[in-house]
């Protein structure tokens, strides 16, 4: 770790036209244009209404969105602040060789190099702790984070990124999930499975449900993967106190558990961090785990300085978690009226480099995939596997647009093949009160089939031609 | 060092800054006008929409020095210490915006679109808004709000500001 | 030619974690003249969920929505919270902060009941009042009792309380049990027009009907709805992340990650079904995810109503769409029309 001493002998040589510059883009010059918007409180009528339920109340924060007066993170600054950037590995498997951060760690504005071997616990994640903060001995995927820097300017970060030089020695890879599920298949994480989670659900007797059915359909379908894509992307900053405790301003849209995990990675007290959230600019999900933070709150200490970091718009493609593609094969058996009989799916998920939130997507969308529907017999399996591509995680949904697509498509195959309509179809089918989900929990408030009227009605279904 | 004068929300203002700087990072990190924001720097998302001699365009693909001399509308300069500008009062009472990221690129554009078109169709607005990106909303409340305070400026054109 | 279309999906989803212990804390403190301020360890993402919490306090305190006072995300300043995913912030941070109020609202009675000359039980709180049920006339200002308590009786309002949903383990060889304590539905239905020589799809209409419990505030329930169909839409048609055969991606990117803007997004109409779950705060349950959960599936299932192709695999571009059509012309059999000749010709 730096001392304070070598903060001073850096800042030394820094020159003084990179320092001009500095000074110039203080973020918080001395006369700052005064913002003008009205004080007074226009209180719209319908928020001092009472009762308060069902009532169409404004935002509370939709006037200091509208005057472009709320904070994100990245509206924050610090005195002193530096700007942290980090080097992404580029290639999908490999094992590091070597990192020589020197040339880096020499340039003037320069003010510290971070590696994953420097952060005390270099793991975590929300189920299956696999994901390293920053790469250390092996890369999973290409968007793998294996150095970081500190600087004066972004501009000088991101030239130092080039200036770190990895040595990788390239390993096998593999891409396509349903290669990934084979025996002879390059193990991601040996020496264990690519199969990192399975599930499964059985109700009822499945053979006894296809050779009681009229008809059986078969169908696959195959979802892609897509990113959350919010408008703002991942920001943080970390600022120390001299009681050697932790302020960090981050995108997290779960400050308890980004707390514990950086008290986890930093081998910290708990109560000696604190995780500000302000406002975040959109998450659907990208923003559940910690990024950046461990990495941020060290350069922060070994520099004495804050730091922030913000991601590229690149970085949120390759380094931030995506919605998983899934293979989805559906079988489904019915009598002439297009009752479901049974039905088995099986579902592949391409879980990428680390598990994130895919244990959760998984059960969500084995739960799900038979659909709200009525059946007395079905097979459900689900298994997640390694891919050596961007992690997949949370998105909006976890699972369910995906199964949705499957489920949906595969009824109205049906429905064409026994001519009955569409809308008929899902009304014989559909879940009521009562109805044992695939389960076995007995289901309340149930309104699918009032969600199927009420759409066919509005959307004059009967009416349009077919 | 490049130094640019520029009249941002009706002040002069002046600044010396290193010649690549954006006009984005000019409001951003000099003035500390931060409703603009940055998006994805490369001009594809629209959130670092301003307004510059009544064009809207994309902050962070102008530089500091091609604003010199420039009129500059932010965010900032729509509301007076009376009132919010009747986009600002419409987006709040429509709840049009979510997270708030996409909005003072939004406004901005739309106020440029109802300077030049008083009386917007909705596949006007819908084009005057393409090139800002929303991931939370739709759009769809936007546009009601647009039209809604669209009808609010018709009807005050002694408010109306430049 | 363009060949219209429309498709129908419906769909169930649950509300909070699978299984696991998902816990929400909430404090709330009522001030000296009746306003009162909410603590919650959630995080704004967009969705108006301080908005929905701070909605929910007021019904529970009798109050408006705008003397509620919502602080969140600091974790030195609010109690734990299991944060703004899986759909579960209405319903368990909702619980939780209505379970507060509650608290804080037991403390008001106890002191306004012998003011009143009546049980504590036997008071309600409604419009900035504490009044005695069905002698509404007999009452006294929310915020005098509430001044009354903390400068005179040394009892300040406030509460503290905490949520979990009840779950049941499942079981790991046939995966039965209780997984989720409430689930939501909904339909969507999607009117597209297909050209069949471009294969461009155009999403012109949506009809959404979910359900959401008790809707807290309807402007915000339609607002995710018309944000969760744009996500349904670039997820239909649009979006994907292309990987090239190392491994790395090939459009990380705005200009090459296509994804809906202005220009592609439908009219959409929107229904809220009635619905009551008596476990959720004042009968919500939730909306933030499954709102983009059927819209592909209606999309989809239009381009084969309108196109007579099944399209397996998302997105749906116009590439892949042509193709499908190109190829069911290439089977039909080729018919030689009977009646071809006009007369005169």
């Amino acid at each position: 770790m730096a001392r304070k001493t070598d903060i001073g002998e850096r800042e030394q040589r820094v020159t003084q036209k990179t320092l001009h510059s500095v000074d110039e883009t203080l973020r918080l010059p001395a006369v700052t244009p005064p913002v003008t918007y009205p004080i007074e409180t226009l209180v719209p009528q319908v928020r001092q209404q009472t009762p308060a339920v069902g009532q169409r109340a404004t935002r509370s924060d939709g006037r200091m969105h509208g005057l472009g007066q709320t904070r994100y993170i990245d509206d924050l600054a610090f005195p002193g602040m530096l700007y942290a950037k980090i080097k992404r590995a580029g290639i999908a498997s490999a094992r590091i060789k070597r990192i020589d951060t020197r040339e880096a760690e020499a340039m003037p504005g320069v003010m510290a190099v971070l590696t994953g071997r420097e952060i005390p616990v270099n793991s975590f994640g929300p189920s299956l702790k696999d994901q390293p903060v920053l790469a250390d001995d092996r890369v999973f995927h290409a968007g793998d984070g294996v150095a970081a820097v500190a600087a004066v300017t972004e501009q000088i970060a991101l030239e130092a990124l080039d200036k770190i030089k990895v040595e990788y020695e390239p390993l096998p890879a593999v891409f396509d999930p349903l290669e990934a599920l084979k025996d002879d298949a390059h193990k991601v994480h040996a020496p264990n499975s690519n199969v990192y989670a399975t599930k499964i659900i059985k109700k009822g007797d499945i053979d006894k449900g296809f050779a009681a059915s009229d008809r059986i359909f078969e169908g696959r379908f195959r979802t892609q993967m897509v990113e959350h894509v919010p408008l703002e992307p991942h920001a943080t900053i970390a600022v120390w106190d001299p009681n050697g405790r932790v302020t960090i301003y981050s995108t997290l849209g779960r400050i308890t558990l980004g707390r514990a995990d950086v008290a986890r990675t930093l081998k910290m007290p708990i109560n000696r961090i604190r995780i500000i959230a302000t406002i975040v600019g959109g998450n659907f999900g990208g923003k559940n785990e910690i990024t950046q933070e461990p990495v941020l709150a060290l350069l922060s200490k070994k520099t004495g300085r804050p730091v922030k970091g913000t991601f590229t718009r690149t970085e949120e493609f390759i380094a931030t978690t995506t919605r998983h593609p899934i293979i989805m094969d559906y079988k489904t058996g019915v009598s002439k009226a297009g009752k479901i009989l049974a039905r088995k799916v099986r579902l592949v998920l391409d879980g990428g480099a680390y598990c994130s939130w895919s244990e959760t997507t998984l059960g969500k969308a084995c739960i799900l995939a038979a659909g709200p529907y009525n059946i007395d017999n079905l097979l459900a399996e689900a298994f997640v596997v390694y891919t050596n591509k961007t992690m997949t995680g949370a998105m909006r949904g976890f699972g369910a647009p995906q199964v949705c697509f499957a489920y949906e498509s595969h009824m109205d195959d049906i429905a064409c093949a026994l001519n009955i309509d569409p809308l008929d179809i899902r009304l014989l089918n559909a879940f009521e009160e009562g109805s044992s989900s695939p389960t076995g929990q007995v289901l309340q408030s149930v309104v699918v089939k009032d969600s199927l009227l009420q759409a066919a009605q509005r959307f004059g279904w009967k009416e349009a031609r077919s | 060092m490049a130094n640019v004068t520029l009249n941002v929300n009706g002040k002069l203002r002046t600044a010396s800054v290193p010649p690549e700087t954006t006009l984005l990072k000019l409001l951003r990190d000099h003035y500390n006008l931060t409703g603009a924001k940055l998006g994805c720097d490369v001009g594809d998302c629209g959130a670092c929409t301003v307004i510059v001699d009544g064009m809207p365009v994309n902050a962070c693909l102008m530089l500091a020095s091609q604003a010199d001399g420039r009129e500059v509308l932010t965010i900032e300069g729509l509301a007076t210490s009376d009132q919010l500008h009747p986009l600002q009062k419409a987006f709040e009472d429509h709840a049009s915006l979510q997270c708030g990221f996409c909005g003072p690129g939004i406004i901005l554009s739309a106020k440029a679109l109802l300077d030049e078109t008083p009386n917007p169709t909705v596949p006007e607005i819908r084009d005057a808004l393409s090139g800002n990106l929303c991931r939370c909303t739709g759009y769809t409340k936007m546009i009601e709000a647009i039209q809604a305070a669209a009808r609010v400026l018709r009807e005050e054109p002694a408010e109306r500001d430049a | 030619m363009k060949r219209r279309g429309r498709g129908i999906a419906c769909m169930w989803y649950p509300i909070g974690f699978t299984v696991a212990a998902n816990p929400s804390a909430a404090v709330v403190k009522i001030n000296e003249d009746g306003t009162a301020t909410v603590l919650t360890g959630t995080v704004e993402t967009g969705q108006g969920s301080l908005t929905v919490l701070g909605q929910i306090a007021a019904e529970e305190l009798g109050i408006a929505t705008d003397d509620v006072h919502v602080v969140s995300a600091d974790t030195d300043a609010t109690p734990m919270d299991t944060g703004a995913i899986a759909s579960r912030t209405t319903y368990v941070t909702g619980n939780a902060v209505r379970l507060a109020a509650g608290k804080a609202k037991a403390i008001l009675f106890e002191v306004a009941a012998p003011m009143l000359g009546v049980k504590p039980d036997q008071l309600e709180a409604r419009d900035r009042k504490i009044q005695v049920k069905d002698y509404p006339q007999r009452n006294l200002a929310l915020g005098e009792v509430a001044n009354h308590a903390q400068v005179v009786m040394g009892q300040p309002p406030i509460g503290a309380a905490s949520f979990n949903p009840a779950t049941v383990a499942l079981d790991p060889e046939t995966g039965q049990g209780k997984p989720f304590s409430t689930y939501v539905y909904a339909t969507q239905i999607a009117e597209v027009d297909v050209d069949d020589e471009t294969g461009e799809v155009e999403v012109l209409r949506i009809v959404a009907a979910h359900d959401c419990g008790t809707a807290i505030n309807p402007m915000l329930v339609e607002g995710q709805i018309e944000g969760g169909i744009s996500m349904g839409v670039g997820f239909a048609l649009q979006e994907e992340i292309l990987f090239d055969d190392a491994g790395r991606q090939i459009n990380p990117s705005f200009t090459n990650y296509i994804m809906p803007t202005s220009l592609d997004m439908p009219a959409i109409e929107v229904d809220i079904v009635k619905s009551f779950d008596p476990t959720g705060p004042f009968g919500a349950k939730g909306v933030g995810e499954p709102t983009a959960v059927p819209t592909a599936a209606a999309i989809l299932n239009a381009i084969h109503n309108a196109v007579g192709v099944r399209i397996t695999s998302l997105p749906a571009t116009a590439e892949k769409v042509l193709a499908a059509i190109k190829a069911k012309r290439a089977q039909e059999p080729k018919r030689i029309a009977a009646r071809a000749r006009q007369p005169g010709s």
